[in-house]
């Protein structure tokens, strides 16, 4: 895509890349981020501070990082890959050391003017890695078994730092982002049909071993577990933010309740009501039709990112936008599944939307790298 | 990239031949395999692709389905019932026999922070201090800023409490329901109450369980989550209740006495209608035990029940009403009265010398010791043993209070015939004010055993096991109506209720030995009306000492009898008991004859 150019032969360069940017992004990502700006206002009740001057501030530095990330050639950016993917480790590793705890979990390194949140990063710069893996490894042998091996332990390296501090929702999108990656690169059918095979096999063995002699976890482990799955049969307990949730968005129904009218929210019902479950108060005070429009805008954001990586050339560019796609819409995918009580809580915000700094820098740092690779596209 | 093209030779002649550049076919062959291959992979990942869109469509088909269900949904507030560690807090009403309010429910709010929730803890300690003085703000900054998760700070909160608490909008500060156990009537039946406190205590509720009389007694009925807040109704009448404690406190005051106790049972079936034992407390703010000193001294302390005196005098009925009905005497069979009476080396002695004899009415009416000794002795140790007992002298009384079951009666170590004599004019066997009136309305009521209770009873309950018989018991309340008319308790007549009884003067023992000369316990055992009997009325005043004439005087005629004669009188219309006005002499007024 190009604007006021009517045909452009070569790779644009100096200023003229603004022009070039994929500027449909940027204005549904701008859109997004305003909903967020308006929710968070309104679970405020009614006022900029604490939440939606800060988000605001802070997707201005976004989205200064964003153009910034966007001028920098992509065969630059698939050079530095590697050492990206080191230095995001060598931070997930330092947290260990070195990190603030935040609500139970050890996530942050302060950094004086922000808390850096490197799990965040890690989720972009393994997508980063692995598609300039593909792009210098040779079709032939993506689905050579030593070649297979190499990108799960790039995967399982942060999934296991991660995990220690622990973040399930991090961990679980690094690996359906990391294995989806994988898929999209062309690794073999059979790699992924026999993984979800042995998942689903263990976890049959697990559930059917219960109760028999050789019982394969505790009993506690077992309550832990039907507590995860299924957090209704402890309303007040595990399962109190499903609950009030469910109930926002029953309350707000078809049309919702009204801007600033949501009651769940307002009184205090949901914890962490500016962060993770942010869509509640969206649900309850836009209703349906609030939510579904929020839904469409992503869909949006996944087609036009989609169409860029399919009409780029450039394989280490597609990848990896193809990847930042798929993390995004796991992002909300699995937000959206957990705030309705389709998934289990494992803390993951709503991109743009939920309040919180690293979350929102991370994410329009990569829609960077996708303009990046939409503008240096081959032409 | 591996280069493979090798170029055949015979095309490169050819192309040369055709004058052509051999290199730029080269190339071309390159690109167009280049081409091919990048179309292969294009085909591969436009059909990876197609399925990761069908994910992504997936995805979205579950949420937005998710989101229609959820949006056509009533919102219902989801119930806390599936917890096994949930706190019962319904505990039920006491109510009086007509249904009033005892012991309630007030809903209030505890108090307690949450310091990882505090937005800020120096403000919130400072302003926290205003409306609560007794707090520290040091101890509770340091609190806040620690590593404590949660602490209380209060258990019970009034409602402005509340409201200034919430104004300091403060998140970390927070408040669950309570259920608080309340006594509207203050300090009336506040023995046969008891009281309640907190047991286990969550966030959420937490369990009010009774400390002491009828609240713990029935601890486990008010609590049974199955009677559905059924209250529990007891005997006690409110009004009646309210004006004997009155009447009690006015006379205790009057007789310099330190404690009192009146008990109003009905004879039938010992329902107790009033019991009050002073000083007592308020079962809102029940009063810790004592630590040292006499646990008697305490407020808490139920003189009715607990309390365990020689009861004296009032004892002799209960010898006189064996003796008849043993055919051992009549009313008028004349007992030796001469004293000092010797046995062994006892001796016992009157307190007014009354000749050489006098009939059995007389030694009840003018509470001769020898007399009834001399009774005593002729029913004889083992006789008396078992009608006390069958009267329930013996064991502690059965009423349904949690500190009934520790007041036993002390009875003498051994059983001689010197006991027995001592016994039959009430000293040497110490019993509660409770079982002196039930032993009464046995006697009075025709003679069925009375068992005291708490409870109202449902109908007319079945009579008790026959003890005397019914001409027994009527002999006996004449001579209890003649020590009123014409006896020791000639102070206990109010007009129209045929008030008839029996005084009891004695001695406290000290507690190292003997027997205080100048401290008494004076009691008065009544029922009325006698041609009927309906109620009896137990006054016992602790050390009382009437001192309006040149010295005090202690005997019960001088204290307990005027209080218990005013408390009749101001009861037995709430009773609902007629006056039976004496029509007097007719003067002047001829009987027409037809």
């Amino acid at each position: 895509m190009s604007y006021l150019a009517h045909s452009v032969k070569s790779v644009p360069t100096g200023f003229s890349r603004v022009l070039h940017l994929n500027w449909p992004i940027i204005l549904l990502l701008s859109a997004i981020a305003s909903v967020g700006f308006l929710m968070l206002y309104s679970v405020a009740g009614g006022s900029m501070t604490p939440w939606a001057e800060p988000q605001m501030k802070r997707f201005a530095l976004g989205l200064f990082v964003m153009f910034s990330v966007a001028m920098i050639p992509v065969w630059f950016l698939r050079n530095i890959a590697g050492l990206a993917y080191l230095i995001s480790v060598g931070l997930l590793v330092a947290v260990e050391f070195v990190g603030a705890t935040g609500m139970g979990a050890q996530r942050w390194i302060d950094l004086g003017f922000m808390r850096l949140q490197p799990s965040e990063l890690m989720k972009i710069t393994l997508i980063m890695f692995l598609a300039a893996y593909y792009d210098w490894l040779p079709v032939k042998k993506v689905s050579h078994p030593f070649w297979v091996i190499l990108p799960l332990i790039l995967i399982v390296i942060p999934v296991y730092l991660v995990l220690r501090q622990p973040d399930l929702g991090t961990a679980l999108l690094l690996v359906f982002g990391g294995g989806g990656l994988m898929f999209i690169a062309g690794v073999s059918w059979l790699y992924f049909a026999t993984v979800i095979g042995a998942g689903v096999g263990l976890v049959t063995a697990v559930f059917q071993s219960r109760g028999t002699d050789w019982q394969l976890l505790k009993d506690y482990q077992y309550r832990r577990i039907d507590t995860f799955l299924d957090p209704a049969s402890d309303p007040l307990g595990a399962g109190y933010h499903i609950t009030q949730s469910k109930i926002a968005l029953g309350s707000g129904g078809w049309t919702g309740r009204g801007y600033m009218q949501g009651t769940q929210s307002r009184l205090n019902f949901l914890p962490e009501k500016h962060t993770d479950f942010i869509f509640t108060t969206l649900a309850e005070e836009f209703g349906f039709v609030g939510g579904l429009s929020l839904l469409g805008l992503y869909v949006l954001v996944l087609i036009f990112c989609i169409a860029s990586a399919l009409s780029n050339k450039d394989r280490f560019a597609s990848l990896m936008t193809m990847g930042i796609a798929l993390t995004f819409f796991l992002f909300f995918a699995v937000n959206m599944s957990m705030v309705m009580g389709l998934a289990p809580v494992v803390g993951v915000p709503l991109p743009l939307v939920s309040y919180g700094g690293s979350a929102m820098l991370v994410l329009l740092l990569a829609f960077g790298l996708v303009q990046s690779a939409h503008v240096h596209r081959p032409r | 990239m591996i280069r493979t093209p090798l170029r055949p030779l015979a095309q490169i002649l050819e192309a040369r031949s055709a004058g052509q550049n051999p290199d730029r076919i080269e190339r071309e062959n390159i690109r167009l395999r280049h081409e091919q291959m990048r179309d292969k992979l294009r085909q591969r990942a436009e059909t990876r692709l197609l399925v990761l869109g069908v994910l992504f469509l997936v995805g979205f088909t579950l949420i937005g389905t998710r989101m229609t269900v959820l949006a056509s949904s009533d919102p219902v507030e989801p119930q806390a019932s599936a917890s096994a560690a949930r706190i019962v807090a319904q505990r039920a009403n006491i109510v009086d026999r007509q249904g009033r309010v005892l012991a309630t429910n007030l809903a209030t709010n505890s108090f307690y922070a949450q310091p990882p929730l505090m937005v800020d803890p120096t403000r919130a300690a400072s302003e926290l201090i205003k409306i609560f003085p007794d707090l520290d703000e040091k101890d509770l900054l340091e609190k806040f800023t620690g590593p404590r998760k949660f602490l209380w700070i209060k258990k019970k909160l009034s409602p402005e409490q509340v409201q200034a608490v919430h104004d300091i909008g403060e998140p970390g500060l927070l408040f669950g329901p309570r259920e608080m156990r309340l006594y509207p009537n203050g300090r009336l039946a506040a023995h046969i109450l008891g009281g309640a406190s907190f047991g286990r205590e969550g966030v959420h509720s937490a369990e009010v369980i009774g400390t002491a009389g009828v609240e713990k007694a029935f601890d486990d009925y008010l609590r049974d989550p199955a009677l559905d807040g059924a209250p529990l109704q007891l005997s006690i009448d409110l009004s009646i209740q309210a004006a004997a404690r009155r009447v009690l406190m006015g006379g205790m005051k009057l007789m310099n006495a330190k404690g009192a106790t009146a008990i109003l049972m009905d004879v039938k079936t010992g329902e107790l209608i009033s019991m009050t034992s002073l000083p007592d407390f308020d079962p809102n703010r029940r009063p810790k035990p004592l630590i040292k000193g006499d646990p008697s001294d305490s407020p808490l302390f139920n003189r009715a029940v607990q309390g365990v005196y020689e009861l004296g005098s009032t004892f002799k009925i209960f010898a006189a009403a064996q003796a008849l009905e043993l055919g051992l005497v009549n009313p008028a069979t004349m007992i030796e009265t001469k004293g000092p009476m010797r046995w062994g080396r006892h001796r016992i002695r009157d307190f007014h010398d009354y000749g050489p004899e006098l009939s059995v009415t007389d030694v009840i009416v003018k509470s001769s010791n020898i007399g009834t000794a001399h009774m005593a002795i002729n029913i004889g140790t083992a006789r008396q043993k078992e009608f006390l007992a069958q009267l329930g002298f013996t064991t502690p009384t059965p009423v349904e209070l949690v500190e009934a079951p520790g007041a036993k009666p002390l009875l003498p170590p051994k059983w001689s015939d010197i006991s027995t004599m001592t016994i039959s004019y009430g000293h040497g066997l110490a019993a509660s004010p409770l079982h002196l009136a039930a032993a009464y309305a046995t006697i009075v009521n025709g003679g069925t055993k009375v068992t005291p209770t708490l409870v109202k009873q449902i109908g007319e309950p079945p009579l008790g096991p026959r003890i005397i018989s019914e001409r027994t018991s009527l002999q006996a309340r004449q001579m209890l109506r003649a020590v009123v008319t014409s006896g020791t308790a000639s102070f206990g007549e109010v007009t129209g209720y045929k008030v008839g009884g029996k005084t009891g003067t004695a001695d406290k023992p000290k507690p190292q030995g003997g027997y205080h000369k100048d401290k008494v316990i004076a009691t008065f055992a009544s029922a009325f009306p006698m041609d009927d009997p309906q109620y009896v009325l137990i006054v016992t005043l602790d050390e009382p000492s009437e001192n309006s004439g040149t010295e005090p005087r202690r005997t019960a005629g001088w204290t307990a009898v005027p209080v218990a004669a005013e408390m009749i009188r101001r009861v037995a219309p709430l009773l609902g008991l007629r006056p039976a006005l004496d029509p007097g002499d007719l003067v002047g007024v001829s009987h027409t004859r037809l």
